[in-house]
This record gives structure tokens, C-alpha cells and sequence, in this order.
């Protein structure tokens, strides 16, 4: 058990480190001096508002039928397609043989069985309470959890208890700029938070090793989430405090995948998807919908489908996953 | 066909006596449902005085019941899974659970048993057969079978039911019978409790990677829920132990369901199983069917044992009850025999005479007795069991029905008899003790693909999403069917002796009756057994890609043409039995 709280000394350390957080957005040449202080060419897509609303929401994160319950039942597909993307992915598969040909349906079974993410460095952006890097943690991962709130990151400490974990207080630029290196960068329900979605995106990719995979979650913008996520779940139900999000922040999934195609090195950088019948040229990774039963009372993942198709559409039309894999030769 | 769940009471597996947890139990504040969820995030000191109130202590109170801290526990004593007895639903729960990689590599499994397990682990197979027995439905049996434990069966001392009899004849020219012929696999194997849990030890013993400890003489004075309410801290003696997770598999008065301030609401039924195994000669005919007679005072259970020896079931009035246990074993086999076999106005009149006698009947006077009453003229004979010579182990315990209002408490998870317990007259105790077991155990390993904490509530659910629905049906069935037999009012009796009949005429809702009872091995699952339950990993990926929703519309249409023809089958032999009955009505009224 290892848990390290490098940044979390004590609440005025806090305070001015998300202070030299905010100078550097503005690429003021003020540094705080301290040592966790993101080097000050840096800059940061946090949104400060949205971190003070988090923090107000601090002492919900573990509460399971709080705030946050919705969260803490999405954390089982969330990984669900994470294992499907990472324990099997085929680029790691070995090759067939005849003298194993026997032993396939083992092989298969004891994939993504126990801890498939041991070996693997993951990064968990806006850890918030520490939901996913826990169970990440459990997975036998080596996890760090990074969120821009001090308060979360306060809590995510204490409550953190399994395998090899780590939560710092910082950002992922700042990581970015400290050159770290990870076989896993997720980032869920974060992109639709940060200021500069592009930006900060770019800094994800740049963290992911060769090899390695950048996962994202995030909601649509169709009317279909507007009415599902703000409508209902902030204003109607209470589910969550309205105010939790914004529409003009929300991204469709063909805009991610587009946007990594074009502005984050596109094929040279990233896998094209192998899968036949799969013509896409300009667009990396894929996206899956995630949707709420609520006669099952549980999330599920949306049917894997044809890009393009409407059943995938209508799966993705409010939450969804990305997920997209870094070639193995990749330019560090 | 039965399981005997509320003797598991008596071997009470906590040192906690039945008095001293009422009391308890009273001191315990009902919880006040999420507020304490809310609170227990707000910080330890809040947290530890909930706990403290939510302590009992049955022994003397131990320092922390006083709301200071827990000790410091050491990593040995620290488990992932706490099972608390180890009877047949702990044991097999633990099984189960070790027979899953996922689970068996990644977690620390305690049981703890507050008797001694030597007994059961030097059960022989040789001794006398003992009066707890259960029926093991096929479906359970193909799953014991792919955890490996029913290689383990002394397979001599379980007992195959190809067929079952039930009837109910309240006049003697009236019987009807239902008849389940033989499926070509038994619907259900009588096995003694202790044979199968000392399949399930050696099982255990058998792929047991060192994760797993049994701790025997070992009663949990006192339960405590831990700061941040991460884990419950244990006292055994004066050592404490914790588990993420604390499962109640400790009998009926469950004080893991004590401790999670879980209600459970149900009745008694008045009513008293007297149980005890015949002998017999051997019959021609193979001794592998169960046979019911549903009397007005509860049904008589006859269930094969071996070719001769067999268990019998008397739900039966408590005063009943009581003046049978009082007999001479030669005079109760008198009044066994009678009881398969005479018209009940003539058991009436029997019983009248048991009851009232102020000295226990000889068998002699027993015999003189129904020498002297009345014997109706029966035109319509049941098939009836063989001719029992001699009984030994009587032994009764009451009957009631129970049922949590939920499975999951505070990093706590009911299974079997501390969940729920039900009228033996279906033969569904244990089995379904073992479907729950069965859920858990593939509910957590889903949660160890996902890297989920097995104790917190989320991850659990579910478990009592599955289970509770399908074991309050089967408790509502059997207390309906505890209702619909014991009246012998006109129309009752009319409507009943239709609905055997329609059963007895249908096929298809017989083989739907029976699979409901667990016969029919599970459909697809048939071919299951000696390999693994559950789906691959592969067919985990599989499932929710594309072309998924087709499937369903495809199976869903196939489901409702099998119903129509099911539903146009079942109106045909209903209007069938309905001319039947009027033409013996009709000739009754002529006569």
C-alpha cells in the first residue's frame, strides 16, 4: 500500500498550489517558487468555477446514495469497456499457432480475468473522490489520480486504502510538461468541464506511451442529452446540482474522434481501426454509448454497432466512451 | 422432498443464545435509512459513534462496545470476505467462491463456525441415516457438479427422484393424484446435510490456494462497523478480526442481520414437521419416488432414501406433533402407516383418540382402535408408499415463514436461512439458499473484473436484485399451496381437485411445474454439468455488441408462439377436465 500525497501537505500548500495553477493560465511570469508549481510557460484549461463546484461537493464522492450514486454505478461499464479495449486488444495477442491451438479458449478465458491491469501505468485525470483510481488500483494497475481541487484530492487520500495508488493535486499540463509517461491516460467526465477541450486533450495524448491507450468519457451535445442531463437529472429529479454542467461545453463523438484524426498527429501517431467494414479515414479511436437502465438500475454499454449506423447514433446521444490506441511506433 | 432449515437454528453458529440477541436486538435503533449514509462520510468521529450504537455485545460488554476506537487489527487478520457458518449456504458459499480464479487469486476468505466441523469431516457414510435431509434440485446438482464439490458426495447415501405422487383425497371416493413421471435424469437427489457439507470441506481442502481459512470454535462476541464504515471489525474472544464484506449464513436468527438492523417480517404457521427416517423392506419396484399426502392438518412427505430407508415430513398441529413424538417408535409406525393409507375421516377419528388418551397408545391399542373405526369404501386407490416397519431419529421443529426486507446492510450480505426461511412442503430451503449463493458468487466475480470494492452497496445490488423477487415468489408459492391444501371447504376442495387434475392432464405445465421446482437442470444449462457455469470471457465480449436487440425480438416471438400453443394446449385439457368433473358430478347427483 503506498499512498503518497505530494501535494497535499497541509491546506495553505493547497491554496497556493492551485493559486500558481491559476498564475500560470495566464502565463504570468509570478511563480509561487514552490516545487509542485507547473513550470511557468505552462498552461492550464482549468476552469476555476468548475473546480469550487466540485469542491462544495467534496464530502459527497463516497456517499452511495448521494450526489454522486449515478457515478459510482457508471464505474462498472466504464471499466468493462476499458478491459475490452485493453485485455483484449488483438495487437497484443499472441499469434496463432498450431501447438496452441488447442488452448485458445483458455487463453481467452484467462484474459481480463483478476488483475488485468498489472504492469500498467495509469493515469486517472479529475480523480475527483477517487471512484475510478481506486478500482483501477484493485485491477493491479499503478495508479495516479491527479484532480485540480485540492478538496477532492484531500478526500480521495483518505479514503484510499488498496493497491498502488497516488493522488496528486496538479494538473494534466503540468504533468505534460514534467514529461510523465503512461500506458493508460483516462479522463473521465472531464473534458466536458476544462476550458480549452483541444488543449487539454492534446496534453492526454502527449502522456500516452507508445502502445498505450487514451480513454475519455464524456457527454453528446444532442437534445437528447440536454434533456436528459439537465432537464431531467439537474432540474427535474435533483438528481445532481444544477449547475454540475454546461451544454455549449458538451462534445459529439464524431467531433473527438475528428479532432484527435487532425490536430493530434492522426495515423502516424494513432491506430486505424482493423475492424472490416470499418472505412473510416478521417477519425481515430472509437466511441460507445453508455446508457442508464432504470429497470435494471444499472449503466450499460451500448451495443458496440456500425459506425454511422443509427443504433449507434441513438447510443451515443448522451453518454458515451472513447477509446483509442497509440501505435506501437509512435514518435515519443 | 424438504431441507430442514430451522434445526440449523439450533446449531446456532454465533455464541449468541436466542434470548440475549432478542434483547439485543431491541437496543438497536432502526436505522434511519440514507441519512446514516450521509453521515458516515462526514468524518470518523461521526462514524465511530454510529457504530458504537449500532454495537451489540451478548457477553460481557468488551472495552470498545463503549464507543471507543477498534484495536489495531493486523494484516493476518484482515480479510477481503468474512462468512460467518459453516453450514451447508457458508460452506458452499465459500466453495463457490473459491472456485472462481478471479476471486480464489485476489481475495482472503475467512469462515467462521462456532461449532467444531469434525464431526462432519469424520462422517463416514456408514453411521445411521441421520433425519436432516434436503432435497438437492438437478439444477443445483449440475451446479455443485461444476464447482467440483459433487464429486465429493458419498454418492451411496444420496438418493436419486426419478418420480413424484402427491395427492390429496379428502373424501375416500375422491383422490386426485398428480403424477410426475421420470424425466430421463432425476429431478432431485435426498442427501443429508452433512454429506454434502462434507463434500463441499473436501472440495475446499482440494483448491484451497492458502487464501482461505476455516476458523472453528470461533463465536463473534461482538460486531462493530470500522471508522469511515470501510470494513466490520469482528470479536472472537478477545481477538478481533475484519472483512470488507461480513456475510450472514448463520441460520434463521441470523445475528449478522441483528447487527445491519435488518427487519424481516413473515409468520409462524402454527405448525410443528415431525421428521424421522423409515425402514423398509425392498420393493419391487425401485424406492426413487417421493410421495406427498396433503391432509387438512399439513402435508405428510414420504422421500427415498435408499432402497430401505426413506425420510419422512408430518407438518402436522403442534398438539399433534407432540402426542406423535410421545409414541412407542411400533405405535408410531402404526400411525405412519395410517397416515399414507386411510381415508381421512378415519385419521380424524385417530388422531382424536391420540391426542386425548392421557397415556401414550401402545401400538396394540392403536391397532384395536382402527380395527373398531369406520372404514369408508375407498373406490379410487393412490399409489401409496411402501409398507414402513420400523422409524428411528423423530425428532420436530416448528414451521414459519420469514423474509428480510433486505439482503445488503452496512458492508453486510444475507444468504440462506438468515435471509429467509420456508415451509418444507416444496423441498426448496436449501436449494434456495444455494441459488443465492450461487448469485453472489458470480456477482462479485463481475465486481473483480471491474476492480469494484465488494462490501459497498453499488457493487452488491445486484445480488438482491436477482435473488429477492424470485425467493419471495417461491415463499408466496409455497405458503399459497400451504393454504390451498390444508382447507376442506366445498369449493376449495372442488377447485383444487380441478387444478390437480389439469396439472396431472398437461404435460407442458407439468414440465413448467417442475422445472419451476428445479427438475428440469436449468434448460440450457443441462449439458453444463462438470463444466464451468456462467458465461466465458468470451461470451462476456460478446454480449451487448451488435445485433444483440434482434436476437431478443427473435427469442421474445418464439417465446409467444410457444405460449399460444402452451396457452391453446392448457384451454383444451381445462375444458376437458371441467367435462369430466360435471359428468362425475352429474353422475354422483344421479346416483
Amino acid at each position: 500500500m503506498r499512498i503518497a500525497a505530494s501535494n497535499i501537505a497541509g491546506p495553505s500548500r493547497l491554496r497556493s498550489a492551485v493559486v500558481a495553477a491559476r498564475s500560470t493560465s495566464f502565463a504570468s511570469s509570478a511563480s509561487s517558487g514552490l516545487a509542485t508549481t507547473p513550470p511557468p510557460s505552462s498552461f492550464s484549461t482549468i476552469n476555476d468555477l468548475e473546480i469550487s463546484h466540485f469542491s462544495r461537493l467534496a464530502s459527497e464522492w463516497w456517499s452511495e446514495t448521494g450526489e454522486f450514486a449515478l457515478l459510482h454505478r457508471m464505474n462498472p461499464p466504464r471499466i468493462e469497456y476499458m478491459r475490452q479495449l485493453i485485455a483484449f486488444d488483438p495487437r497484443f495477442e499472441s499469434p496463432w499457432s498450431f501447438a496452441a491451438r488447442h488452448s485458445d479458449k483458455a487463453r481467452e478465458k484467462a484474459n481480463g480475468v483478476g488483475r488485468w491491469l498489472t504492469g500498467k501505468r495509469v493515469l486517472d485525470v479529475g480523480c475527483g473522490g477517487g471512484l475510478l483510481s481506486e478500482a483501477l488500483a484493485r485491477l493491479g494497475g499503478d495508479v495516479i489520480g491527479v484532480d485540480a481541487s485540492g478538496v477532492n484530492i484531500g478526500m480521495a487520500v483518505a479514503h484510499a486504502r488498496v493497491g498502488s495508488l497516488e493522488y496528486r493535486h496538479t494538473s494534466a499540463e503540468a504533468l505534460r510538461d514534467a514529461g510523465e509517461q503512461f500506458d493508460v491516460v483516462c479522463a473521465m467526465e472531464v473534458v466536458e468541464h476544462v476550458d480549452e477541450p483541444g488543449e487539454f486533450m492534446k496534453a492526454l495524448g502527449d502522456m500516452v506511451k507508445p502502445g498505450g491507450y487514451l480513454i475519455m468519457s464524456t457527454i453528446s451535445r444532442t437534445p437528447l442529452s440536454r434533456l436528459l442531463t439537465l432537464t431531467m437529472a439537474e432540474d427535474v429529479l435533483r438528481l445532481v446540482t444544477p449547475g454540475t454542467h454546461t451544454y455549449t461545453k458538451y462534445i459529439k463523438p464524431e467531433e473527438i474522434r475528428r479532432f484527435v484524426h487532425s490536430e493530434m498527429g492522426g495515423y502516424d501517431v494513432w491506430e486505424k481501426e482493423e475492424d472490416a467494414g470499418d472505412v473510416r479515414t478521417d477519425e481515430v479511436g472509437r466511441t460507445r454509448g453508455i446508457v442508464y437502465d432504470p429497470l435494471g438500475g444499472k449503466w450499460r454499454l451500448w451495443g458496440s454497432g456500425v459506425e454511422g449506423g443509427w443504433g449507434k447514433g441513438l447510443g451515443e446521444g448522451c453518454n458515451y466512451m472513447y477509446g483509442a490506441k497509440k501505435r506501437v511506433d509512435a514518435a515519443k | 422432498m424438504r431441507s430442514i432449515t430451522p434445526a440449523a437454528a439450533r446449531r446456532a453458529l454465533l455464541a449468541v443464545s436466542e434470548p440475549s440477541t432478542s434483547r439485543a436486538a431491541a437496543a438497536i435503533p432502526r436505522r434511519a435509512g440514507p441519512i446514516l449514509d450521509s453521515k458516515r462520510v462526514a468524518g470518523p468521529q461521526l462514524v465511530r459513534r454510529t457504530a458504537a450504537v449500532r454495537t451489540y455485545a451478548t457477553t460481557a460488554p468488551g472495552p470498545s462496545s463503549c464507543g471507543t476506537a477498534l484495536p489495531a487489527i493486523p494484516a493476518e487478520d484482515t480479510f477481503d470476505i468474512v462468512i460467518i457458518g459453516g453450514a451447508n449456504a457458508g460452506l458452499a458459499l465459500a466453495c463457490a467462491l473459491l472456485s472462481k480464479p478471479s476471486i480464489r487469486e485476489t481475495s482472503r476468505i475467512l469462515l467462521l463456525e462456532g461449532g467444531s466441523l469434525d464431526r462432519v469431516r469424520s462422517w463416514t457414510g456408514e453411521d445411521r441415516w441421520e433425519n436432516r435431509v434436503s432435497s438437492l434440485t438437478a439444477e443445483n446438482v449440475a451446479w455443485l457438479d461444476s464447482i467440483g464439490a459433487w464429486k465429493h458426495i458419498a454418492q451411496h447415501r444420496s438418493c436419486p427422484v426419478e418420480e413424484m405422487i402427491i395427492w390429496a383425497n379428502p373424501s375416500p371416493d375422491s383422490s386426485p393424484t398428480v403424477h410426475f413421471p421420470p424425466l430421463g435424469h432425476p429431478m432431485a437427489h435426498m442427501t443429508e446435510n452433512t454429506n454434502l457439507q462434507r463434500a463441499l470441506l473436501r472440495r475446499i481442502d482440494e483448491i484451497n490456494p492458502g487464501s482461505f481459512e476455516i476458523r472453528e470454535s470461533s463465536r463473534v462476541a461482538e460486531m462493530q462497523l470500522g471508522p469511515g464504515g470501510r470494513w466490520v471489525g469482528l470479536r472472537i474472544g478477545d481477538r478481533w478480526v475484519r472483512g470488507s464484506v461480513v456475510v450472514g449464513a448463520d441460520g434463521p436468527n441470523s445475528p449478522v442481520r441483528q447487527f445491519s438492523a435488518i427487519d424481516s417480517y413473515g409468520h409462524g404457521y402454527n405448525t410443528q414437521a415431525v421428521v424421522a427416517t423409515l425402514h423398509h423392506d425392498e420393493d419391487i419396484y425401485p424406492n426413487n419416488t417421493a410421495f406427498q399426502r396433503f391432509l387438512p392438518t399439513g402435508p405428510l412427505a414420504f422421500l427415498p432414501l435408499s432402497p430401505t430407508a426413506s425420510t419422512m415430513v408430518w407438518s402436522t398441529h403442534p398438539t399433534h406433533a407432540a402426542a406423535y413424538k410421545k409414541l412407542s417408535p411400533e405405535a408410531l409406525v402404526t400411525v405412519v402407516n395410517a397416515g399414507y393409507s386411510l381415508p381421512e375421516s378415519t385419521l380424524a377419528a385417530l388422531n382424536e383418540h391420540i391426542i386425548s388418551s392421557d397415556t401414550p397408545l401402545s401400538a396394540e391399542q392403536i391397532n384395536t382402535l382402527l380395527a373398531q373405526l369406520p372404514l369408508p369404501e375407498i373406490r379410487e386407490q393412490a399409489t401409496l408408499p411402501s409398507v414402513v416397519k420400523t422409524i428411528e431419529s423423530v425428532a420436530s421443529f416448528p414451521l414459519k415463514l420469514t423474509h428480510a426486507d433486505s439482503y445488503l446492510g452496512d458492508r453486510t450480505v444475507l444468504v440462506g436461512d438468515a435471509a429467509h426461511t420456508v415451509h418444507p412442503l416444496a423441498g426448496q430451503g436449501l436449494n434456495m439458499g444455494l441459488a443465492d449463493v450461487r448469485c453472489l458468487a458470480n456477482v462479485w466475480e463481475e465486481c473483480r473484473r471491474t476492480g469494484a470494492d465488494l462490501g459497498s452497496r453499488t457493487s452488491m445490488a445486484p445480488y438482491p436484485r436477482e435473488r429477492y423477487p424470485a425467493n419471495q415468489l417461491l415463499l408466496n408459492t409455497t405458503d399459497t399451496l400451504h393454504h390451498v391444501f390444508r382447507s376442506r371447504s366445498g369449493p376449495v376442495n372442488w377447485v383444487r381437485g380441478l387444478g390437480l387434475d389439469m396439472i396431472n392432464e398437461i404435460s407442458p405445465l407439468k414440465r413448467i411445474l417442475m422445472s419451476g421446482a428445479g427438475a428440469g437442470a436449468g434448460g440450457g444449462k443441462r449439458d453444463a454439468v462438470g463444466r464451468e457455469f456462467g458465461p466465458s470471457t468470451a461470451d462476456q465480449v460478446g454480449r451487448g455488441q451488435a445485433g444483440g436487440w434482434p436476437g431478443k425480438v427473435a427469442s421474445g416471438l418464439e417465446g409467444w408462439l410457444s405460449f399460444k400453443s402452451a396457452a391453446g394446449m392448457a384451454a383444451g385439457m381445462a375444458g376437458q377436465a371441467i367435462a369430466g368433473r360435471l359428468r362425475d358430478f352429474a353422475q354422483t347427483r344421479g346416483k
